[in-house]
């Protein structure tokens, strides 16, 4: 028995010395390659565009962490329905022969319904759902959190279907309103980036500031910093936690919902239902890597995991013929980051009682 | 079946088919049960155990492993796909039980996507790893029954089945129906055996870990050995019901294996059921398929879209409800093919409401197993 055991594990890593290339000597000149300053710029850009996707869709999730110790596995689903809400306004204001900035404005009113759209529906989840549990263990908020995501995926998928559009493939005319110059690739100092990428980082930048400012600068954001202390101790102050805990999580749903219009123009994304789960496992990934509950481990996971992801797509495209490296490597990240500092890089352990 | 309700039953009730995947799926929710509801440690990565069982039977029967072969006794491999799930757990746990709480829960997923997008491109499996392995090299249906007696086995599957006809005088069953009995007896025993395991003192710890584990190990129980030993339990287990699984529909995919909601859909009907109960699941998973079922898109066989069409006349169903929608048309919309919306909205409710599931409640009420309190009540009932 044990032999076959054995002769078990030995398989995997066999196929996979077969699939890395044979020669050392291939591997130098693709590093050589990898390294050559135009590669590795471009390599970086994309990995800060993908890092901005990352904390955005990654921030509200770690706010509502921070503050209520809620680990929301509703927060993906509620990305997607910010991708279709923000795409719903996108197809209706945009005409064809909108010009760019007139498309630009549409972006900015998609991503103004969509974060009210779900920061109303993430107040309005967190008064009638969560806030019966807070006094529960951890585990009932992940479980509510997780049947909230079955019903509000189900719920999209029967209006999806309503309106004779397919839940499971990317809605391509939201993808159709996106000014022609986001596709077009710009070069500076021999590194080219698309328009796109640029745009992410943009926005990604401007998503950090705000909340950072939020933290820092405002009422709110002292009892946010606060409650995540102790929010006792806060609430004896004479503050209304309660409805601290409210706004955060609308704040928390209505990033979500921003991120979700953002994805909804980037095509290696798009507006589906399975959206859904495809960006609740990177959140996850940054938000544990980083450490539960704090803004600044968010980001520098997010800028980790970006970069990671796009140096191994690179590696895929160009050397390793395995099609699921990024992805995998990504995970491997979460593992990794785990065993070798159990609280995430700047988590605290006592956050929420876990 | 002829009795003035039996559209109503046929109607109501699930398929036979659909009742062997609630056995092998229930036992996989069961093994979930196990290690999340008695140690109160999350295993959000559990599919990786039940994949690994799955691929395990898959690639066997096609002829991929050494030593394995098309040949080998299906008993055989629902042993050692038990052992290879378990081994499995074993690293897993090893490094995941370091950390407790949200990061136990986060680790073991993270441990089940990596092994899932793994699975998933790995050319090795089949030649299109995305849509899994179908046992091709293998024409017979896999055997269960005694290992080294042919009479006493039975082959299961829905077209590779065995069927009997006139056992014992009067017993006829369908290649269906055996497969039923024949799954139906492996996951008895892997419940009977988790049931002896989960009354021992052994299982007596892993509560007291759930209920307050820095107590437990202040009275000098090392926890760390107890959750291992149990998540490694557990994932033997895992392992038996993915080799159960493929054994039975003799396909795999990745979505249907490893990947993570796989494990949310154990741990739905486990908290439906009632988390901590090890038979809870099982009613769980019979709600959930039944649920299913009846709302189901085809509505083969049974479920609400036949009976509807079979029992309400025309003129109701072409009913303008608003703005030209008909009465059929808003159930086709609604309700068929839709009834994970349901089955989450009855989720949320249970957790709000019903936080010990369905067995866990009755227990409640009755004070105590069914098994001990209801020929108690009976009793009292007669003697009056």
């Amino acid at each position: 028995m044990s032999a076959a055991v054995s002769a078990l594990s030995a398989v995997p890593v066999l196929s996979v010395l077969s699939a890395l290339p044979a020669l050392p000597l291939q591997f130098a000149d693709a590093l050589f390659e990898f390294l050559a300053p135009s590669t590795l710029g471009e390599v970086i850009v994309r990995g800060l565009a993908e890092a901005s996707l990352y904390v955005m869709i990654a921030a509200g999730l770690t706010l509502v962490f921070g503050l209520m110790g809620v680990l929301n596995f509703a927060h993906g689903s509620l990305t997607m329905l910010g991708a279709y809400l923000g795409g719903l306004v996108l197809v209706i204001t945009v005409a064809q022969s909108t010009g760019g900035v007139g498309r630009l404005l549409a972006f900015g009113a998609a991503v103004v319904v969509a974060f009210g759209g779900l920061a109303a529906l993430g107040g309005a989840l967190e008064v009638g759902l969560v806030r019966p549990i807070y006094d529960r263990p951890p585990l009932y908020q992940i479980l509510l959190t997780f049947g909230v995501t079955l019903v509000l995926d189900e719920l999209a998928r029967i209006v999806v279907l309503f309106y004779g559009l397919q839940p499971t493939t990317v809605w391509q005319d939201v993808l159709g309103t996106k000014p022609a110059f986001l596709a077009d690739s710009i070069g500076v100092a021999g590194v080219s980036a698309s328009g796109l990428e640029l745009f992410h980082v943009l926005f990604g930048v401007a998503t950090v500031v705000g909340v950072h400012l939020f933290l820092t600068r405002t009422r709110y954001g002292l009892f946010v910093r606060a409650g995540s202390e102790d929010s006792e101790m806060l609430s004896a102050l004479g503050v209304d936690v309660n409805r601290v805990f409210t706004v955060v999580f609308a704040l928390g749903t209505g990033i979500a919902g921003a991120a979700g219009v953002l994805l909804a123009w980037d095509p290696a994304w798009g507006a589906s239902v399975p959206l859904g789960a495809e960006t609740l496992l990177p959140a996850f990934v940054v938000v544990i890597v980083g450490g539960l509950g704090t803004f600044r481990g968010t980001v520098v996971a997010a800028l980790i995991v970006g970069l990671v992801d796009s140096t191994m797509t690179w590696w895929f495209q160009n050397v390793v013929s395995f099609t699921g490296l990024p992805e995998m490597v990504v995970f491997l990240v979460l593992v990794i980051t785990l065993i070798v500092k159990p609280q995430g890089l700047y988590g605290v352990s006592e956050v929420g009682g876990h | 079946m002829n009795s003035g309700l039996s559209a109503e039953f046929t109607a109501l009730l699930p398929r036979i088919e659909t009742l062997v995947v609630v056995l092998f799926f229930a036992l996989f929710a069961m093994s979930f049960d196990f290690i999340s509801g008695y140690t109160g440690y999350l295993s959000f990565g559990h599919a990786a155990f039940y994949g690994t069982g799955a691929y395990l039977v898959a690639l066997a029967a096609n002829d991929k492993l050494p030593l394995l072969g098309p040949e080998t006794p299906f008993m055989l491999l629902l042993v050692l796909a038990g052992v290879a799930a378990a081994a499995l757990a074993l690293a897993i746990g090893s490094v995941s039980f370091r950390l407790s709480g949200v990061y136990f829960a986060m680790i073991t997923l993270g441990f089940s996507q990596v092994l899932y997008v793994f699975v998933r491109d790995w050319d090795f499996v089949s030649t299109a790893p995305r849509d899994g392995v179908a046992v091709t090299e293998k024409l017979e249906g896999f055997q269960i029954g005694v290992p080294g007696v042919d009479a006493l086995n039975v082959a299961i599957g829905q077209l590779t089945g065995d069927s009997v006809e006139g056992l014992l005088g009067f017993i006829t069953l369908s290649p269906t129906e055996v497969s039923f009995y024949a799954i139906g007896a492996v996951v008895l025993v892997c419940y009977l055996a988790m049931q002896r395991l989960v009354h021992s003192p052994f299982g007596r710890t892993l509560i007291a870990i759930r209920e307050n584990e820095e107590r437990a190990r202040a009275i000098g129980y090392n926890t760390y050995a107890y959750k291992l030993r149990a998540f490694v339990a557990s994932g033997f287990f895992a392992g038996v019901a993915g080799a159960l699984f493929v054994g039975f529909r003799r396909s795999v995919t990745p979505e249907n294996g490893f990947y993570f909601l796989v494990a949310g859909d154990a741990l739905l009907v486990s908290i439906i059921g009632g988390f901590g109960t090890l038979a809870g699941p099982l009613y769980g998973e019979l709600f959930d398929a039944g649920v299913r079922e009846f709302l189901s898109k085809e509505g083969g066989g049974g479920g609400l879209l036949p009976y509807l069409r079979a029992n309400v006349g025309d003129a109701t169903l072409a009913t303008d409800i608003y703005n030209g929608l008909t009465v059929a048309e808003a159930t086709d919309t609604f309700l068929n093919g839709h009834a994970a919306l349901y089955v989450g909205l009855l989720f949320v409710l249970f957790v709000l409401y019903v936080p010990n599931g369905l067995l866990g409640t009755a227990r409640d009420r009755m004070g105590g197993t069914l098994s001990k309190a209801v020929p108690r009540r009976l009793r009292r009932w007669f003697d009056g």
